[in-house]
């Protein structure tokens, strides 16, 4: 019987990875830009806090199993201890290609070889992070060559597998803690309550913690997969030793929280102390408690939803810490576009299918290779049957999945590509010749704004102001645009401002101005902002022309667009008889040398006698 | 070129023409007009082709942003290849032929300088290098945004000229000016100081509540100064353990049955 339950997961990673490939594309050829929604205040998105962060995390089972069953020698773990390798090499081999996507210069990953700086953190990880790369590939060798006709080699790696596994914990250590080393340098960033001068010895408590709980999720989903029947007796042995570690680091938490005096931040009340909470019971008090309790330790399915909550717990204890906690400092709000998704699922599924293909092809578990090899065995010599409704034969065994999985993955790479953001090109605008605008168009859409020159002026102190705007004497010099003081124009959320509203309207009396007199006071009862802003927000109409322009003009061009069209009408009115009042002299006539010369080639029209 | 090039930026001085900007924009040849800012970040006027700008603030107070070339700086302390460098003789520069692209060196800098070309297939990290190159070669004697400054605002010369400059200017005038230097001793010392008579903690994040006068470097050296310490003891740590538990298990296997041993007979015996 061919395993459903595999085909339709297998489907589905192959249809992720179609996007992500989609999205791949896209990035390299225009750049982190138009691939995600990074800006210059949050340089780092979800690909460094969950691909990096979260990813070295995700793999600490492999360290963590390996001291478990080699070093203190508990046997009846073994059997997760090859399994737990094979993540984290693909764990590591995850954070590598995240890397490619994440880096604006991946072509120069190889770097951080020879050109040194021991004083960063980043560099550490690096170098931990390749070297423990080549471990976990020579700790994974036996696996790969137990039934290869290499036995030679076999034997050289297994007998090397001992001082192999000691240096791969020492050089997990050093990175995991050096992953918090890397947020010690910004105090001003890391929002106090994540931020701890312990911060390495916190990563590195933590990373145990979410390796024996990855370990545990992680067997009990391939054992679901396969329909195997799950290894109980290990799972709560792990169960108990997790338990142990979470208590530990909760504490551990606790005492620098206390000892730091923020044990107060916690119960803020602020959105902050609130995800700390939040954070800190899924990913260890809830788990502490459940894996404490027998009837828990005794059902796998509940053993299965205990680690997956202490997962995600971790995964968002790093992504709070590398990210949203720092919006703290930033105030600025940032979203990962699907984009970013699409690559850190894609990496993701990538990791699940390279597993699935070595489960399925090398005794990672001895006893669940022979199970698969026998199905697959009777799947490959059983009759033809053809597909229900088609009537077309795809083949059976892998021949039918290649066809079905590159099927999906060609379909979610026409999805990904027609999704795709196009990048939007950088042009350089024009700056224009003045004009008395009243309507501007701002931004791609159909977004206007009245523009009220007069109110602009007034405001600003009068004649003296419109160098504020327009100046433009020099070559590079830019065209003031209205973010240079409307600075929340691009984004959404800023361009109301609360306390601006309350302050002009008449202070705490005026809620009822905008709210009515609904309690409790909210958003669904209140005026909309066309109610009282009814010019300033007219949209496009066949009678008002707009606008394109964002920025003044130069001081010069907006002195001339005042001046000359009136100049000029009443130089050509016969009644004044002043023809030479549209020239240039007729203003600029300070005597300098330059303007003498200037005005030398154009001389003025002699005025007429006066007409009888 | 002289040694610890320093600029002094007198903030009551400055009228905000941006003249500062529009050379800077000519030497290191930046576009007039880059790509607008990105959606989610609160633009203060810097960007990957602006390296200096003018805030405005109320009442006509106008401050000259730009890189502040720390004496101990914490972008080139962070950058794990040294892309970015402290010159001997001061201004902080970089280097787009070993840069990864990581954008560490945006989230250490503690002001927020050092901006990214986003819109890029191949980005740099761009921010001020105090015109480095240009002072190298001789072709001027200060920064271009220095020479620019109509009002002389913004000064140029060595940093023991640049803070008796200042302290001469507060003493002189102890009323208008807040009776404090920018950039004295702020992380360490950095390489543009500020003279004003409005508080400019808004230059660093969030107000610049969390900066001391300690150099943000040690904040890291700390922990990995103790990395290969950490190293060596958990490898002996480790190789001992084994050592004592196969010794315990050796000694145990003698006897007739000990608990590891015998669990261990029974998970292989299934």
């Amino acid at each position: 019987m061919e395993n459903r339950r595999i085909f339709v997961f297998k489907g589905i990673l192959w249809f992720i990875c179609g996007l992500a490939a989609a999205v791949a594309i896209l990035r390299y050829a225009f750049g982190l830009g138009a691939a995600t929604a990074l800006s210059d205040t949050t340089p780092w998105g979800l690909w460094v806090g969950f691909d990096v962060m979260g990813g070295v995390a995700l793999a600490a089972g492999g360290f963590v199993i390996a001291a478990i069953v080699h070093i203190f020698q508990k046997e009846r773990y073994h059997a997760a201890a090859r399994p737990a390798i094979l993540t984290a090499f693909l764990g590591y081999g995850a954070v590598a290609v995240g890397l490619l996507f994440d880096l604006g210069l991946p072509w120069h990953i190889w770097h951080p070889i020879i050109f040194w700086n021991i004083h960063s953190a980043l560099f550490e990880v690096a170098w931990c992070v390749m070297l423990y790369l080549t471990v976990l590939a020579l700790e994974l060798a036996p696996t790969i060559l137990e039934r290869t006709p290499f036995q030679r080699a076999y034997r050289f790696f297994s007998r090397l597998a001992l001082p192999i596994m000691i240096l791969g914990i020492m050089l997990s250590t050093l990175h995991q803690s050096s992953l918090g080393s890397l947020l010690l340098i910004m105090p001003f960033r890391v929002y106090p309550l994540w931020y701890s001068h312990l911060l390495p010895e916190l990563f590195f408590v933590s990373a145990i913690c979410l390796g024996l709980s990855m370990v545990m999720f992680e067997s009990s989903i391939t054992s679901w997969l396969y329909r195997r029947k799950p290894e109980l007796d290990m799972l709560s042995g792990l169960a108990k030793i997790a338990a142990w570690a979470l208590s530990f680091y909760l504490a551990f938490k606790l005492v620098d929280l206390f000892a730091q005096h923020k044990l107060g931040l916690m119960f803020a009340g602020t959105w902050e102390s609130k995800l700390f909470l939040f954070e800190m019971l899924i990913s260890t008090v809830l788990p502490i408690i459940l894996y404490s309790l027998p009837a828990v330790r005794r059902s796998p399915t509940a053993l299965w939803l205990t680690s997956l909550t202490s997962v995600l717990g971790f995964v968002l204890n790093r992504i709070d810490a590398s990210g949203i906690s720092q919006v703290w400092a930033t105030r600025s709000f940032y979203f990962p576009a699907w984009t970013e998704f699409a690559i850190s699922l894609g990496i993701v599924s990538a990791c699940g299918l390279v597993f699935f293909f070595i489960q399925e092809h090398f005794p990672v578990d001895p006893h669940e290779l022979e199970t698969i090899e026998r199905e697959r065995a009777t799947v490959e010599k059983s009759t033809p049957r053809f597909a229900p409704f088609t009537q077309v034969w795809l083949g059976e065994g892998w021949r039918k999945s290649l066809r079905v999985y590159s099927l999906l993955f060609v379909l979610a790479m026409a999805v990904g590509l027609t999704l795709a953001p196009k990048s939007e090109p950088a042009v350089d605008r024009p700056i224009q010749r003045a004009r008395g605008a009243d309507i501007l168009r701002v931004g791609d859409g159909p977004r206007y704004v009245y523009f009220d020159h007069k109110r602009h002026q007034d405001d600003n102190g009068g004649k003296q102001s419109c160098v504020l705007c327009h100046h433009l004497h020099m070559a590079g010099d830019v065209g003031t645009p209205c973010s240079e003081c409307h600075r929340g124009l691009y984004t959404p959320t800023n361009i109301f401002s609360h306390d601006r509203h309350v302050a002009r309207l008449g202070g705490d009396a005026s809620c009822v101005k905008c709210h009515g007199k609904r309690r409790p006071v909210d958003l669904a009862a209140v005026k909309k902002c066309s109610g009282c802003h009814e010019k300033d927000m007219m949209t496009k109409n066949p009678v008002v022309k707009v606008f394109d322009v964002r920025t003044a003009c130069s001081y010069k061009d907006a002195m001339h667009k005042m001046c000359i069209p009136c100049h000029a009408k009443k130089a050509s009115d016969p009644k004044l008889n002043k023809p030479n009042l549209g020239r240039c002299g007729a203003c600029h006539n300070s005597g300098t040398e330059s303007e003498k010369i200037y005005l030398a080639a154009f001389p003025p029209q002699p005025e007429e006698a006066a007409r009888p | 070129m002289i040694q610890n090039p320093t600029i002094l930026t007198d903030v009551t001085k400055c009228i905000g023409c941006e003249q500062c900007v529009a050379a800077c924009k000519k030497i290191n040849h930046l576009p007039a007009q880059g790509p607008p800012p990105r959606p989610g970040s609160t633009p203060d006027g810097l960007s990957a082709d602006r390296w200096t700008t003018v805030i405005r603030k109320p009442h006509n107070h106008f401050v000259r942003k730009q890189c502040r070339h720390c004496e101990q700086p914490a972008c080139v302390s962070v950058c794990p290849v040294g892309a970015l460098q402290k010159t001997p003789e001061g201004p902080v520069i970089y280097d787009k032929s070993i840069c990864m692209g990581c954008r560490y060196c945006m989230l250490g800098c503690p002001f927020g300088i050092p901006h990214y070309e986003w819109t890029s297939a191949a980005p740099s990290v761009r921010k001020c290098i105090m015109c480095y190159p240009h002072l190298k070669s001789g072709e001027v004697k200060e920064p271009a945004c220095v020479t620019a400054c109509p009002t002389k605002a913004t000064l140029f010369g060595t940093r023991e000229e640049m803070l008796a400059e200042a302290h001469k200017r507060l003493a002189a005038e102890p009323k208008k000016y807040i009776q404090r230097i920018w950039g004295e001793k702020i992380v360490g010392g950095t390489s543009v100081l500020y003279i004003a008579d409005i508080s400019l903690d808004f230059l660093g994040w969030n107000d610049s509540k969390e900066l001391s006068d300690e150099p943000l470097p040690r904040k890291t050296w700390a922990a990995l100064k103790m990395v290969p310490f950490e190293f060596v003891g958990m490898g002996a740590l480790m190789g001992a353990i084994y050592w004592i538990i196969e010794r315990r298990r050796a000694l145990a296997g003698q006897h007739s049955d000990s608990t590891d041993a015998g669990r261990e007979e029974r998970g292989h015996g299934k």
